[in-house]
């Protein structure tokens, strides 16, 4: 990867910023470093991650969603003002709800049985990674120990989420055939409860934040609180995309899964980079002298072929995976291999989708 | 090819060839495409000549050949054509009714190289399935046969024509088609012409069964999306716009009869003042860019309004000429199953009129049949 991060900006001002000031740095630092930022965040709201790289995500941020109560009673154990244990105690009845069913942890239990998890499985937290484990505990020692100003304004990462959730629902509903309205219900909530949290909190930062040593705590919390969410998919990339490499213990793919009742036909459904792509019988690529252009025969069908689409067919042979090729044809016209990877997988789940390539 | 002419330059090249080996059939469908007049074997192309018609087919640009009929296995050189097929690069496809000797010539076909197989299914139920192919048994007999083709590793395509003797029927076929591991359904509508014409009445739906069974067909497609590929074709007369009549008339399909004549699709020879001419006589590629009936309704020189003026004419290319012909009476007309045509109202209310009536019995096909050929007498117009 050679995706480039914002340097950060000095934040070091000793002035005294207005409070539309201090609002505009926080905003600064959403737009720099909040995780709609991250690779990862861009391949799940593309639809170019497989069904088991959604449910590793699904997966993984189940651990943050059950934390946040729990990050959120610490909060509540240092406010030594009833009307704001009011106001925050909230929180807690949206992520736990009132009743057993209710509530924000049980709405993304149901987006991660909507991808194919038992419940169990999930709540027991045993194939989470550790560096999701790690990101989250540090934000709940963080909120314990820091000031009741940097527990508050590292919760501001929330001034940010409801453009990502839009993004989110409306690119996983388009790209994956297994996400459905339902599965995604968490996001509907949080369209709503999000903002109304945020607006408080960022009304307590711009009231308490007045002097500049306090206003720079304040932007430091809310810096560390968007590295708990970008070191969560940092940890996502690397054990499931790219280089692959999953911890011992960590979640494989295969695990925890309910035994899925319409059995999938073999050879089916959506391929990674580490997949082996064929083209079964009955399909094949053929120069076409006619029309002097390359076509891809299959059943009741032509497809016409660009120079790219010959480049990537030529190379499938059964025994090549997607990754290979696209280190391949990143040696061939000198580009990185990890860029051709998204297209290459682009096009050959859309060939899958029409059934006319397997693995 | 030796068919250079000085218009070929401007006619695009077919890239399909419906090939209609015979016409024998154990089945008897009452909505058979093929014309009312069968041909007999007597009189059909020997190997050596449907060997020459596909070589000067690859030549001239056709990439799919679909050996068709009646049943093609019914011939005993199945086996050479398919092979001659794959030997021109040729993408063989086999429309089969998968009962009488296909099984049986199943593994030779597939070592010769068949690409793909498209199996009809008359129902899903077993008795309602044979009471419509008018054959007993043969719902076993598809059965075993599409079991083999998915164990050889073939891709396979079902294929269920409906009407409202299995309209209720199509959430099945689809369950049947993930069943038997085909990639593709063809959820594929009565076309009313050839002997679906003829048996019209008895075939026709009701507005609300077409509608329910392409939502059925529309959920089915998203859940299964990936899996199964769910081609769907609407009943004509309920239609808004009209099909393009084999991808437009002379454009992308050529279809030759077993005894050879070669027409720009497989009903064209109801329009009775065509020329048709014959692979005996001419090349392919001759007949194709010179015959009068490929250049009787090719591009848009000869519509009438609103064709002519549309701005759908090189989208549908004016429907179906056939069926303006039986419809209107005049084979240059607007296809009468295009809301712009004025015949369209009489059209959808006799389609209503008819799928309200008790369903007569069907008029099984059968070669040397009685039947007087239906253009003339209950044209609209």
């Amino acid at each position: 990867m050679n995706a480039v991060f914002p340097t950060p900006q000095s934040e070091t001002s000793e002035r005294l910023l207005s409070p539309e000031e201090l609002e505009a740095a926080l905003r600064d630092i959403g737009a720099r470093r909040y995780h709609n930022l991250h690779p990862f965040h861009r391949l799940l709201h593309d639809g170019k991650l497989s069904k088991d790289q959604v449910r590793a995500w699904a997966l993984n941020r189940y651990y943050y969603q059950a934390m946040i109560p729990v990050k959120d009673a610490a909060v509540l154990a240092r406010m030594t003002d009833a009307s704001l244990r009011r106001v925050w105690r909230q929180r807690i009845v949206d992520h736990d709800g009132d009743a057993p069913g209710d509530g924000g942890i049980e709405r993304w239990l149901k987006l991660a049985e909507g991808v194919g998890f038992r419940r169990d499985y999930v709540e027991s937290t045993d194939g989470i990674l550790s560096a999701t484990k790690f990101s989250v505990e540090a934000y709940v020692h963080f909120v314990s120990e820091r000031s009741l100003l940097e527990a508050i304004a590292s919760s501001l990462t929330e001034m940010f989420s409801p453009n990502i959730i839009s993004e989110r629902v409306s690119g996983m509903l388009k790209n994956y055939d297994f996400i459905t309205k339902e599965t995604l219900a968490y996001f509907e909530k949080r369209m709503t409860q999000a903002p109304r949290d945020a607006d408080f909190a960022l009304d307590y930062v711009k009231r308490h934040a007045t002097t500049p040593a306090l206003q720079r705590q304040a932007m430091a919390a809310l810096t560390f609180k968007c590295n708990v969410l970008w070191t969560q998919l940092d940890a996502l990339y690397f054990a499931y995309v790219a280089p692959g490499m999953i911890p011992p213990d960590a979640w494989t793919p295969g695990t925890g899964l309910v035994a899925e009742t319409q059995t999938q036909a073999p050879g089916t459904g959506r391929l990674s980079a580490a997949d082996v792509p064929r083209l079964p019988r009955g399909v094949r690529m053929r120069f076409d002298q006619t029309r002097d252009k390359h076509v891809l025969l299959a059943p009741e069908r032509t497809f016409d072929l660009d120079d790219n689409a010959v480049a990537v067919l030529n190379l499938i042979d059964g025994q090549t995976s997607v990754a290979a090729i696209a280190d391949r044809l990143g040696q061939t016209y000198a580009a990185d291999p990890r860029v051709i990877e998204v297209d290459v997988l682009a096009m050959l789940n859309d060939l899958a989708a029409k059934r006319v390539l397997e693995r | 090819m030796n068919a250079i002419t000085p218009n070929a330059a401007a006619i695009p090249a077919p890239v399909g060839l419906l090939a209609e080996l015979t016409h024998r059939c154990p089945l008897r469908c009452p909505y058979c495409s093929n014309p009312l007049d069968l041909d007999r074997r007597s009189r059909e192309l020997d190997t050596a000549t449907w060997q020459r018609v596909l070589t000067e087919a690859a030549a001239l640009g056709v990439l799919h050949v679909h050996l068709s009929g009646g049943e093609p296995t019914a011939r005993n050189d199945i086996v050479e054509i398919t092979e001659t097929c794959a030997k021109l690069g040729l993408y063989s496809n086999l429309i089969t009714s998968g009962v009488g000797g296909a099984l049986g010539k199943l593994q030779a076909l597939y070592d010769v190289g068949l690409d793909h197989v498209q199996l009809s299914v008359q129902g899903v139920d077993a008795a309602n399935a044979e009471k419509i192919g008018g054959l007993k048994n043969a719902q076993p007999q598809k059965m075993e046969f599409a079991a083999k083709v998915t164990e050889l590793g073939l891709p396979l395509t079902l294929n269920s024509v409906i009407h409202r003797g299995n309209i209720h029927e199509v959430e099945g076929f689809i369950d049947l088609a993930v069943k038997l591991g085909a990639k593709r359904l063809e959820v594929a509508h009565t076309q009313y012409y050839g002997w679906a014409y003829v048996n019209r009445a008895a075939l026709m739906p009701d507005k609300a069964q077409v509608d329910q069974s392409i939502r059925i067909v529309e959920a089915a497609r998203e859940r299964l999306k990936g899996q199964l590929v769910i081609d769907l074709v609407v009943p004509d007369y309920y239609a808004k716009y009209p099909k393009a009549c084999a991808g437009g008339w002379g454009r992308k399909l050529i279809n030759v009869t077993p005894q050879g004549k070669v027409l720009p699709c497989h009903a064209a020879e109801t329009i009775s003042h065509l020329e048709f001419w014959h692979v005996t006589e001419h090349s392919l590629g001759d007949i194709w860019a010179n015959s009068p009936a490929f250049t009787a309704y090719r591009g848009t020189d000869w519509m009438q309004e609103p064709c002519r003026s549309c701005d759908r004419r090189e989208k549908d290319w004016g429907g179906c000429r056939c069926q303006a012909l039986a419809l209107a009476g005049d084979a240059a007309a607007t296809d009468p199953a295009c809301s712009l045509s004025p015949l369209h109202a009489k059209v959808r209310a006799l389609a209503v009129e008819e799928a309200a009536e008790t369903p007569p019995d069907y008029t099984y096909r059968t070669i040397g049949a009685n039947i007087p050929a239906p253009n003339k007498e209950d044209a609209l117009s």
